[in-house]
Protein backbone atom coordinates (compact mmCIF):
# COMPACT_ATOMS: atom_id res chain seq x y z
CA UNK A 1 0.00 0.00 0.00
CA UNK A 2 1.47 3.23 -0.61
CA UNK A 3 1.48 6.35 1.86
CA UNK A 4 -1.00 8.44 -0.03
CA UNK A 5 -4.34 7.56 1.32
CA UNK A 6 -3.37 5.39 4.06
CA UNK A 7 -5.02 7.53 6.43
CA UNK A 8 -8.14 9.96 6.01
CA UNK A 9 -9.35 13.04 8.44
CA UNK A 10 -12.77 11.41 9.65
CA UNK A 11 -14.39 14.49 11.34
CA UNK A 12 -13.55 18.14 12.31
CA UNK A 13 -15.46 20.18 14.72
CA UNK A 14 -14.11 23.76 17.09
CA UNK A 15 -14.64 24.54 20.24
CA UNK A 16 -18.43 25.49 21.33
CA UNK A 17 -17.90 29.06 21.40
CA UNK A 18 -15.14 31.18 19.51
CA UNK A 19 -14.09 34.28 17.98
CA UNK A 20 -14.83 37.29 21.29
CA UNK A 21 -16.36 35.22 23.58
CA UNK A 22 -18.15 37.62 25.99
CA UNK A 23 -17.30 35.42 28.98
CA UNK A 24 -12.71 34.79 28.76
CA UNK A 25 -11.89 31.09 28.03
CA UNK A 26 -8.70 29.16 28.47
CA UNK A 27 -6.63 27.33 25.72
CA UNK A 28 -7.25 24.06 27.55
CA UNK A 29 -10.91 24.65 27.78
CA UNK A 30 -10.82 25.34 23.51
CA UNK A 31 -8.84 22.48 22.82
CA UNK A 32 -11.08 20.16 25.42
CA UNK A 33 -14.50 21.49 23.74
CA UNK A 34 -12.99 20.68 20.48
CA UNK A 35 -11.79 17.19 20.84
CA UNK A 36 -14.93 16.11 22.86
CA UNK A 37 -17.53 17.78 19.78
CA UNK A 38 -15.22 15.74 17.28
CA UNK A 39 -15.58 12.16 19.10
CA UNK A 40 -19.64 13.15 19.45
CA UNK A 41 -19.06 14.08 15.14
CA UNK A 42 -17.51 10.30 14.75
CA UNK A 43 -18.55 8.16 16.95
CA UNK A 44 -14.64 7.31 17.92
CA UNK A 45 -14.68 7.66 21.85
CA UNK A 46 -11.60 9.69 23.37
CA UNK A 47 -10.14 6.53 24.95
CA UNK A 48 -9.70 5.00 21.06
CA UNK A 49 -7.13 7.77 20.72
CA UNK A 50 -4.00 6.47 20.29
CA UNK A 51 -1.88 9.58 19.06
CA UNK A 52 -2.20 12.43 20.14
CA UNK A 53 -0.77 15.69 17.88
CA UNK A 54 -0.32 19.33 19.36
CA UNK A 55 1.59 22.35 19.74
CA UNK A 56 0.41 22.51 23.62
CA UNK A 57 2.54 19.93 25.36
CA UNK A 58 0.78 16.79 24.48
CA UNK A 59 1.80 14.77 27.21
CA UNK A 60 -0.33 17.64 29.27
CA UNK A 61 -3.46 17.15 26.98
CA UNK A 62 -3.30 13.63 27.09
CA UNK A 63 -2.85 13.69 31.19
CA UNK A 64 -5.96 15.97 31.04
CA UNK A 65 -7.81 13.63 28.77
CA UNK A 66 -6.72 10.21 30.81
CA UNK A 67 -5.14 8.96 27.93
CA UNK A 68 -1.94 6.42 27.75
CA UNK A 69 -1.19 7.89 23.98
CA UNK A 70 1.66 5.40 21.76
CA UNK A 71 2.72 8.28 20.47
CA UNK A 72 3.23 12.06 21.34
CA UNK A 73 4.30 14.70 19.09
CA UNK A 74 4.53 18.50 20.35
CA UNK A 75 5.78 19.80 16.67
CA UNK A 76 5.27 23.50 17.43
CA UNK A 77 7.00 25.69 15.21
CA UNK A 78 4.25 28.51 14.30
CA UNK A 79 0.84 27.91 12.70
CA UNK A 80 1.94 25.63 10.01
CA UNK A 81 2.45 22.69 13.14
CA UNK A 82 -1.20 21.46 12.55
CA UNK A 83 -0.24 20.84 8.65
CA UNK A 84 2.57 19.14 9.97
CA UNK A 85 0.46 16.90 12.40
CA UNK A 86 -1.67 15.51 9.58
CA UNK A 87 1.92 14.55 7.96
CA UNK A 88 3.39 13.12 10.81
CA UNK A 89 0.06 11.33 11.82
CA UNK A 90 -0.26 10.05 8.74
CA UNK A 91 3.44 8.46 8.75
CA UNK A 92 2.68 6.90 12.30
CA UNK A 93 -0.37 5.06 10.62
CA UNK A 94 0.71 4.46 7.39
CA UNK A 95 3.83 2.67 9.36
CA UNK A 96 1.34 0.76 11.91
CA UNK A 97 2.23 2.24 14.81
CA UNK A 98 -1.48 3.78 15.47
CA UNK A 99 -4.71 3.66 13.97
CA UNK A 100 -6.71 6.94 14.81
CA UNK A 101 -4.76 9.86 16.14
CA UNK A 102 -5.75 13.35 17.05
CA UNK A 103 -4.59 16.71 15.95
CA UNK A 104 -5.67 18.80 18.56
CA UNK A 105 -5.81 22.87 18.94
CA UNK A 106 -7.01 25.57 21.27
CA UNK A 107 -5.44 29.24 21.70
CA UNK A 108 -6.85 31.83 23.13
CA UNK A 109 -5.73 34.59 21.10
CA UNK A 110 -8.16 36.89 22.83
CA UNK A 111 -9.01 35.88 26.16
CA UNK A 112 -5.60 35.74 27.12
CA UNK A 113 -5.38 39.36 27.89
CA UNK A 114 -8.17 38.33 30.59
CA UNK A 115 -7.14 34.85 31.99
CA UNK A 116 -3.92 34.08 30.72
CA UNK A 117 -2.89 31.50 28.61
CA UNK A 118 -3.35 28.12 30.85
CA UNK A 119 -2.96 24.99 28.00
CA UNK A 120 -1.44 27.42 25.51
CA UNK A 121 0.85 26.53 22.77
CA UNK A 122 4.51 26.34 23.39
CA UNK A 123 5.32 28.12 21.14
CA UNK A 124 7.00 30.97 20.76
CA UNK A 125 9.89 30.57 22.58
CA UNK A 126 13.05 30.62 21.21
CA UNK A 127 13.94 34.60 22.34
CA UNK A 128 17.40 32.91 23.92
CA UNK A 129 18.55 31.81 19.78
CA UNK A 130 21.27 33.87 18.68
CA UNK A 131 19.45 35.14 15.71
CA UNK A 132 16.78 36.52 17.45
CA UNK A 133 18.75 37.99 19.69
CA UNK A 134 20.49 40.22 17.11
CA UNK A 135 17.07 41.15 16.37
CA UNK A 136 15.66 42.25 19.45
CA UNK A 137 17.22 46.17 19.35
CA UNK A 138 15.45 47.33 16.73
CA UNK A 139 12.17 48.18 17.76
CA UNK A 140 10.13 45.24 16.05
CA UNK A 141 6.92 43.91 17.99
CA UNK A 142 4.50 42.08 16.26
CA UNK A 143 4.19 40.50 12.87
CA UNK A 144 2.34 42.77 11.20
CA UNK A 145 6.17 44.57 12.31
CA UNK A 146 8.42 42.25 10.07
CA UNK A 147 5.69 40.84 7.25
CA UNK A 148 5.24 44.74 6.09
CA UNK A 149 8.81 44.00 4.34
CA UNK A 150 7.80 41.32 2.54
CA UNK A 151 5.27 43.32 0.82
CA UNK A 152 7.46 46.31 0.24
CA UNK A 153 9.71 43.98 -1.63
CA UNK A 154 7.30 41.99 -3.57
CA UNK A 155 6.18 45.76 -4.60
CA UNK A 156 9.99 46.42 -5.48
CA UNK A 157 10.40 43.26 -7.06
CA UNK A 158 7.50 42.79 -9.24
CA UNK A 159 5.79 46.20 -9.23
CA UNK A 160 2.80 45.18 -7.34
CA UNK A 161 1.03 47.60 -4.46
CA UNK A 162 -0.72 47.76 -1.66
CA UNK A 163 -3.82 47.62 -3.46
CA UNK A 164 -3.39 45.10 -5.02
CA UNK A 165 -2.92 42.92 -1.94
CA UNK A 166 -5.98 44.83 -0.57
CA UNK A 167 -8.01 42.14 -2.70
CA UNK A 168 -7.20 39.54 -1.10
CA UNK A 169 -9.13 40.85 2.54
CA UNK A 170 -11.98 42.19 0.48
CA UNK A 171 -13.10 38.71 -1.23
CA UNK A 172 -12.17 37.03 1.96
CA UNK A 173 -14.39 38.62 3.67
CA UNK A 174 -17.11 38.43 0.87
CA UNK A 175 -16.76 34.29 2.41
CA UNK A 176 -16.83 35.35 5.89
CA UNK A 177 -20.51 36.94 5.10
CA UNK A 178 -21.55 33.14 4.21
CA UNK A 179 -20.47 32.04 7.79
CA UNK A 180 -22.26 33.03 10.77
CA UNK A 181 -19.35 31.69 12.85
CA UNK A 182 -17.33 34.32 11.35
CA UNK A 183 -16.56 37.33 13.54
CA UNK A 184 -16.79 39.67 10.57
CA UNK A 185 -19.95 37.79 9.01
CA UNK A 186 -22.39 41.19 9.59
CA UNK A 187 -22.85 44.65 11.29
CA UNK A 188 -24.51 42.61 14.30
CA UNK A 189 -21.29 40.08 14.94
CA UNK A 190 -18.83 42.68 14.91
CA UNK A 191 -19.29 46.47 14.30
CA UNK A 192 -17.05 46.49 11.66
CA UNK A 193 -18.27 43.25 10.06
CA UNK A 194 -20.32 42.74 6.83
CA UNK A 195 -19.12 43.90 3.44
CA UNK A 196 -15.61 46.16 2.56
CA UNK A 197 -14.48 47.70 -0.55
CA UNK A 198 -10.27 48.64 -1.36
CA UNK A 199 -10.79 52.02 0.03
CA UNK A 200 -11.95 50.49 3.24
CA UNK A 201 -8.17 48.66 3.44
CA UNK A 202 -6.26 51.63 2.17
CA UNK A 203 -7.97 53.77 4.62
CA UNK A 204 -7.95 51.82 7.90
CA UNK A 205 -5.52 52.08 10.61
CA UNK A 206 -1.74 51.75 9.83
CA UNK A 207 -0.14 49.21 11.11
CA UNK A 208 3.37 49.07 9.67
CA UNK A 209 3.40 50.85 6.37
CA UNK A 210 2.33 49.86 3.85
CA UNK A 211 0.20 47.39 6.23
CA UNK A 212 -3.26 48.85 7.10
CA UNK A 213 -5.19 46.74 9.70
CA UNK A 214 -7.29 45.04 7.08
CA UNK A 215 -4.27 43.69 5.78
CA UNK A 216 -3.66 41.90 9.27
CA UNK A 217 -5.74 38.79 10.15
CA UNK A 218 -8.08 38.92 13.45
CA UNK A 219 -6.49 37.95 16.66
CA UNK A 220 -9.64 35.69 18.60
CA UNK A 221 -10.24 32.54 20.38
CA UNK A 222 -10.79 29.05 18.42
CA UNK A 223 -10.26 25.45 19.31
CA UNK A 224 -10.15 22.90 16.80
CA UNK A 225 -9.58 19.13 16.50
CA UNK A 226 -9.70 16.40 13.87
CA UNK A 227 -9.77 12.97 13.83
CA UNK A 228 -7.28 10.81 11.56
CA UNK A 229 -7.81 7.04 11.29
CA UNK A 230 -6.55 4.23 9.10
CA UNK A 231 -8.83 3.29 6.32
CA UNK A 232 -10.23 0.37 7.14
CA UNK A 233 -11.40 2.54 10.35
CA UNK A 234 -12.70 5.32 8.58
CA UNK A 235 -15.26 3.38 6.06
CA UNK A 236 -16.95 1.99 8.72
CA UNK A 237 -17.54 5.51 10.53
CA UNK A 238 -20.76 7.49 9.78
CA UNK A 239 -18.91 10.99 8.81
CA UNK A 240 -17.46 10.88 5.02
CA UNK A 241 -13.68 10.66 5.15
CA UNK A 242 -11.28 12.91 3.39
CA UNK A 243 -8.27 11.35 1.81
CA UNK A 244 -5.12 12.42 2.54
CA UNK A 245 -3.60 12.31 -0.77
CA UNK A 246 -0.18 14.14 -0.21
CA UNK A 247 1.57 15.73 2.49
CA UNK A 248 4.77 17.48 2.92
CA UNK A 249 6.64 20.32 5.28
CA UNK A 250 9.64 22.29 4.94
CA UNK A 251 11.39 25.54 6.10
CA UNK A 252 13.31 28.22 4.49
CA UNK A 253 14.79 29.67 8.05
CA UNK A 254 13.60 30.10 11.29
CA UNK A 255 15.08 33.51 12.13
CA UNK A 256 13.82 36.01 9.87
CA UNK A 257 17.19 37.42 9.22
CA UNK A 258 18.20 34.40 7.67
CA UNK A 259 15.37 34.80 5.01
CA UNK A 260 16.43 34.51 1.72
CA UNK A 261 13.77 35.80 -0.29
CA UNK A 262 11.07 37.87 1.42
CA UNK A 263 9.17 37.79 -1.69
CA UNK A 264 9.01 33.46 -1.16
CA UNK A 265 8.52 30.99 1.30
CA UNK A 266 9.35 27.05 1.27
CA UNK A 267 5.49 26.37 0.73
CA UNK A 268 7.34 25.48 -2.61
CA UNK A 269 9.37 22.54 -1.31
CA UNK A 270 6.89 21.35 1.07
CA UNK A 271 3.89 21.81 -1.95
CA UNK A 272 6.45 19.79 -4.19
CA UNK A 273 6.37 17.02 -1.44
CA UNK A 274 2.88 16.89 -1.29
CA UNK A 275 1.62 16.96 -4.74
CA UNK A 276 4.16 14.34 -5.64
CA UNK A 277 3.13 11.69 -2.92
CA UNK A 278 -0.39 12.38 -3.80
CA UNK A 279 0.32 12.44 -7.75
CA UNK A 280 -1.16 15.35 -8.62
CA UNK A 281 -0.28 18.70 -9.29
CA UNK A 282 -1.56 22.39 -9.02
CA UNK A 283 -4.04 22.42 -12.04
CA UNK A 284 -5.76 19.46 -10.38
CA UNK A 285 -6.64 21.38 -7.07
CA UNK A 286 -10.45 22.54 -7.10
CA UNK A 287 -9.61 24.76 -4.18
CA UNK A 288 -7.38 26.13 -1.76
CA UNK A 289 -7.24 26.68 2.10
CA UNK A 290 -4.07 28.97 2.17
CA UNK A 291 -2.61 30.85 5.82
CA UNK A 292 -3.63 34.16 5.51
CA UNK A 293 -1.67 36.01 8.26
CA UNK A 294 -1.71 39.07 6.04
CA UNK A 295 -2.98 39.62 2.66
CA UNK A 296 0.79 39.02 1.67
CA UNK A 297 1.00 35.93 2.89
CA UNK A 298 -1.66 34.39 1.04
CA UNK A 299 -0.86 35.75 -2.25
CA UNK A 300 2.45 34.65 -1.89
CA UNK A 301 2.17 31.39 -0.91
CA UNK A 302 -0.72 31.12 -4.07
CA UNK A 303 2.51 31.24 -6.06
CA UNK A 304 4.89 29.16 -4.18
CA UNK A 305 1.81 26.62 -4.41
CA UNK A 306 1.99 26.78 -8.28
CA UNK A 307 -1.62 28.35 -8.32
CA UNK A 308 -0.57 31.41 -9.85
CA UNK A 309 2.53 32.54 -11.87
CA UNK A 310 5.29 34.17 -9.17
CA UNK A 311 4.01 37.46 -8.61
CA UNK A 312 0.84 37.22 -9.84
CA UNK A 313 -0.62 35.55 -6.61
CA UNK A 314 -3.07 38.60 -5.83
CA UNK A 315 -4.83 37.96 -9.47
CA UNK A 316 -6.32 35.28 -7.67
CA UNK A 317 -8.74 37.73 -5.57
CA UNK A 318 -8.44 40.65 -7.91
CA UNK A 319 -9.65 38.38 -11.02
CA UNK A 320 -12.69 36.70 -8.67
CA UNK A 321 -11.19 33.33 -8.96
CA UNK A 322 -10.66 32.67 -5.84
CA UNK A 323 -14.38 33.92 -4.61
CA UNK A 324 -17.53 32.85 -4.27
CA UNK A 325 -18.21 31.25 -7.53
CA UNK A 326 -15.32 31.47 -8.55
CA UNK A 327 -12.95 28.59 -10.15
CA UNK A 328 -10.78 27.91 -7.18
CA UNK A 329 -12.61 29.03 -4.42
CA UNK A 330 -9.81 29.99 -1.53
CA UNK A 331 -10.70 30.93 2.24
CA UNK A 332 -14.02 29.83 1.71
CA UNK A 333 -14.56 30.44 5.93
CA UNK A 334 -13.62 33.54 5.60
CA UNK A 335 -9.87 33.05 6.55
CA UNK A 336 -7.76 34.59 9.25
CA UNK A 337 -8.80 37.91 8.00
CA UNK A 338 -12.24 37.55 8.77
CA UNK A 339 -13.38 34.72 10.48
CA UNK A 340 -10.68 33.86 13.07
CA UNK A 341 -7.43 34.01 13.76
CA UNK A 342 -5.57 32.43 17.42
CA UNK A 343 -2.79 33.45 16.89
CA UNK A 344 -1.54 30.41 15.10
CA UNK A 345 -3.94 29.36 12.48
CA UNK A 346 -3.41 25.83 10.76
CA UNK A 347 -6.33 23.99 12.62
CA UNK A 348 -8.76 26.61 11.24
CA UNK A 349 -7.63 25.75 7.76
CA UNK A 350 -7.90 21.84 8.59
CA UNK A 351 -11.21 22.01 9.83
CA UNK A 352 -13.02 24.26 6.93
CA UNK A 353 -11.52 21.99 4.48
CA UNK A 354 -12.28 18.84 6.08
CA UNK A 355 -16.20 20.21 5.79
CA UNK A 356 -15.76 21.49 1.99
CA UNK A 357 -14.47 18.04 0.68
CA UNK A 358 -16.76 16.08 2.79
CA UNK A 359 -19.98 17.93 1.90
CA UNK A 360 -20.55 19.56 5.65
CA UNK A 361 -19.92 23.52 4.82
CA UNK A 362 -23.44 24.31 5.14
CA UNK A 363 -25.04 22.27 7.96
CA UNK A 364 -26.44 25.76 9.91
CA UNK A 365 -23.48 26.16 12.03
CA UNK A 366 -20.70 26.29 9.34
CA UNK A 367 -21.94 28.11 6.77
CA UNK A 368 -25.36 29.85 4.96
CA UNK A 369 -26.29 28.72 1.35
CA UNK A 370 -23.11 29.56 -1.19
CA UNK A 371 -20.24 28.62 1.30
CA UNK A 372 -20.72 25.09 0.11
CA UNK A 373 -18.53 24.60 -2.64
CA UNK A 374 -18.67 21.63 -5.23
CA UNK A 375 -14.61 21.32 -4.93
CA UNK A 376 -13.15 17.74 -4.41
CA UNK A 377 -9.51 18.28 -4.06
CA UNK A 378 -7.99 21.14 -2.06
CA UNK A 379 -4.33 22.04 -1.03
CA UNK A 380 -3.83 23.31 2.43
CA UNK A 381 -0.74 25.23 3.41
CA UNK A 382 0.22 26.51 6.64
CA UNK A 383 2.78 29.22 7.13
CA UNK A 384 4.82 29.47 10.62
CA UNK A 385 6.83 31.90 12.21
CA UNK A 386 7.81 34.64 9.92
CA UNK A 387 7.88 33.46 6.44
CA UNK A 388 9.27 30.63 8.01
CA UNK A 389 8.14 27.03 8.16
CA UNK A 390 5.57 25.44 5.95
CA UNK A 391 3.28 22.26 6.02
CA UNK A 392 1.57 21.46 2.78
CA UNK A 393 -1.63 18.81 2.46
CA UNK A 394 -3.22 17.97 -0.45
CA UNK A 395 -6.65 16.62 0.52
CA UNK A 396 -9.22 14.62 -2.05
CA UNK A 397 -13.03 13.31 -1.23
CA UNK A 398 -13.00 10.28 -2.68
CA UNK B 1 6.06 55.92 31.58
CA UNK B 2 8.26 54.12 28.72
CA UNK B 3 10.07 51.32 28.77
CA UNK B 4 13.30 50.58 28.17
CA UNK B 5 14.47 49.70 24.65
CA UNK B 6 15.16 45.86 24.37
CA UNK B 7 18.46 44.55 24.37
CA UNK B 8 20.11 41.21 23.53
CA UNK B 9 22.18 39.54 26.16
CA UNK B 10 25.92 39.25 25.27
CA UNK B 11 26.36 35.47 25.40
CA UNK B 12 30.11 33.62 24.49
CA UNK B 13 29.27 33.06 20.88
CA UNK B 14 28.31 36.77 20.27
CA UNK B 15 31.33 38.48 22.94
CA UNK B 16 33.67 39.37 20.22
CA UNK B 17 30.42 40.90 18.21
CA UNK B 18 29.71 43.24 21.20
CA UNK B 19 33.58 43.56 22.23
CA UNK B 20 33.83 45.44 18.62
CA UNK B 21 30.49 47.60 18.84
CA UNK B 22 32.30 49.17 21.70
CA UNK B 23 35.30 50.12 19.68
CA UNK B 24 33.65 51.11 16.71
CA UNK B 25 34.17 48.00 15.02
CA UNK B 26 31.26 46.22 12.90
CA UNK B 27 32.68 42.31 13.60
CA UNK B 28 31.61 39.77 11.44
CA UNK B 29 31.81 35.79 11.75
CA UNK B 30 34.08 34.52 9.03
CA UNK B 31 34.68 30.69 8.24
CA UNK B 32 37.96 29.91 7.28
CA UNK B 33 37.67 27.04 4.86
CA UNK B 34 35.06 28.59 2.97
CA UNK B 35 36.17 32.11 3.30
CA UNK B 36 32.14 33.05 3.55
CA UNK B 37 31.02 35.30 6.03
CA UNK B 38 27.79 34.42 7.63
CA UNK B 39 25.90 36.77 10.33
CA UNK B 40 24.61 35.60 12.82
CA UNK B 41 27.48 33.88 14.38
CA UNK B 42 26.94 30.35 15.11
CA UNK B 43 29.28 27.50 16.48
CA UNK B 44 29.72 25.86 12.90
CA UNK B 45 29.72 27.63 9.23
CA UNK B 46 26.18 27.40 7.62
CA UNK B 47 27.78 26.94 4.30
CA UNK B 48 30.44 24.09 4.82
CA UNK B 49 29.59 23.08 8.47
CA UNK B 50 33.54 23.64 9.10
CA UNK B 51 34.09 24.40 12.79
CA UNK B 52 36.90 26.33 11.60
CA UNK B 53 35.59 29.74 12.50
CA UNK B 54 37.17 33.47 12.62
CA UNK B 55 36.38 37.02 12.78
CA UNK B 56 37.00 39.96 10.53
CA UNK B 57 36.14 43.22 11.44
CA UNK B 58 33.94 44.29 8.33
CA UNK B 59 33.77 47.48 5.70
CA UNK B 60 30.01 48.82 8.00
CA UNK B 61 29.08 49.47 4.29
CA UNK B 62 25.81 47.58 2.79
CA UNK B 63 22.81 48.27 1.02
CA UNK B 64 18.97 48.53 2.18
CA UNK B 65 17.18 44.89 0.99
CA UNK B 66 13.95 45.94 2.10
CA UNK B 67 12.29 48.06 4.92
CA UNK B 68 9.13 49.18 6.09
CA UNK B 69 7.79 52.09 8.52
CA UNK B 70 6.49 50.86 12.09
CA UNK B 71 3.09 53.24 13.77
CA UNK B 72 2.69 50.91 15.84
CA UNK B 73 5.51 50.44 18.95
CA UNK B 74 5.99 49.65 22.06
CA UNK B 75 8.04 49.84 25.30
CA UNK B 76 10.93 52.22 24.78
CA UNK B 77 10.40 52.25 21.29
CA UNK B 78 6.60 53.63 21.91
CA UNK B 79 7.80 57.54 21.63
CA UNK B 80 10.15 57.53 18.57
CA UNK B 81 6.99 56.30 16.08
CA UNK B 82 6.58 56.33 12.96
CA UNK B 83 10.11 54.92 12.87
CA UNK B 84 12.02 52.62 9.62
CA UNK B 85 12.87 49.29 9.99
CA UNK B 86 15.13 47.56 7.68
CA UNK B 87 17.25 44.91 6.57
CA UNK B 88 20.43 45.92 4.97
CA UNK B 89 22.61 43.35 2.78
CA UNK B 90 26.42 43.48 3.99
CA UNK B 91 29.17 44.10 1.16
CA UNK B 92 30.91 41.04 2.90
CA UNK B 93 27.61 39.18 2.08
CA UNK B 94 24.78 38.24 4.23
CA UNK B 95 22.49 40.45 5.79
CA UNK B 96 21.38 42.18 9.19
CA UNK B 97 18.61 44.11 10.11
CA UNK B 98 18.11 48.03 11.87
CA UNK B 99 16.23 50.75 12.29
CA UNK B 100 16.99 52.65 9.44
CA UNK B 101 18.32 56.40 9.98
CA UNK B 102 18.94 59.52 7.68
CA UNK B 103 15.68 58.83 6.18
CA UNK B 104 11.65 60.28 6.29
CA UNK B 105 9.35 57.72 7.90
CA UNK B 106 7.02 59.91 7.01
CA UNK B 107 7.74 59.62 3.09
CA UNK B 108 8.28 56.17 2.61
CA UNK B 109 7.95 56.53 -1.27
CA UNK B 110 11.12 58.20 -1.26
CA UNK B 111 12.82 55.29 0.18
CA UNK B 112 14.75 53.35 -2.11
CA UNK B 113 15.78 49.49 -2.22
CA UNK B 114 19.65 49.34 -2.97
CA UNK B 115 20.15 52.26 -1.34
CA UNK B 116 23.66 52.60 -0.36
CA UNK B 117 23.74 52.43 3.44
CA UNK B 118 26.98 53.10 6.04
CA UNK B 119 26.74 51.84 9.81
CA UNK B 120 26.95 53.46 12.99
CA UNK B 121 27.02 52.69 16.51
CA UNK B 122 24.87 54.15 19.39
CA UNK B 123 25.38 53.33 23.12
CA UNK B 124 22.64 52.18 24.50
CA UNK B 125 21.92 51.70 28.24
CA UNK B 126 23.90 49.24 30.23
CA UNK B 127 27.12 50.02 28.12
CA UNK B 128 26.19 47.80 24.77
CA UNK B 129 26.51 49.71 21.67
CA UNK B 130 24.37 48.69 19.36
CA UNK B 131 24.93 48.98 15.21
CA UNK B 132 22.65 51.12 13.07
CA UNK B 133 22.96 51.72 9.61
CA UNK B 134 22.04 54.98 7.89
CA UNK B 135 21.35 56.52 4.20
CA UNK B 136 23.93 59.10 3.67
CA UNK B 137 22.96 62.50 2.12
CA UNK B 138 22.30 61.92 -1.20
CA UNK B 139 24.23 63.59 -4.03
Amino acid sequence: MSISKAAAIVGAAEANEIGYPDEPRTSLQLHIEAIKNVSDYTGIPISAIEGVFSTAWSSDLAEHLGLHPKYIDTTAVGGCSFEMHVHHALCAIYAGVIDVALVSHGENGWSQRRVGREGGPSYPAHRDAPGVQMTIPYGFSGPPSQYAHAMVRHNHDFGTTPEDFAHVSVVTREWAMKNPRAVMFNDETHEFGGPITIDDVNNSRLITWPLTMLHCCLQTDHGGAVLIARPEIARDLKTNPVWIAGAGESMSHSTILETDDFTATSAALSAKSAYEMAGLGPKDMESAMIYDSFTVTAAITAEMLGLAPRGDGYKLWKDGTAAPGGKLPINTNGGGLSFNHSGMYGMHLLVEAYRQLSGTAEDGINGIKGKQTNARTCVVNGTGGLLSTTGTLVLTSD
Amino acid sequence: MPGKKPLPQPSPLTRVFWEGTSEGKLMLPKCNACNRIHWYPRYICPHCHSMDLTWVEGSGEGTLHTFAVQHRAFGGWAEEAPYVTAYIDLKEGDRMATVLRGVDPTKPESIKIGTPVKVEFEEMDDGLFVPFWRVEDAA
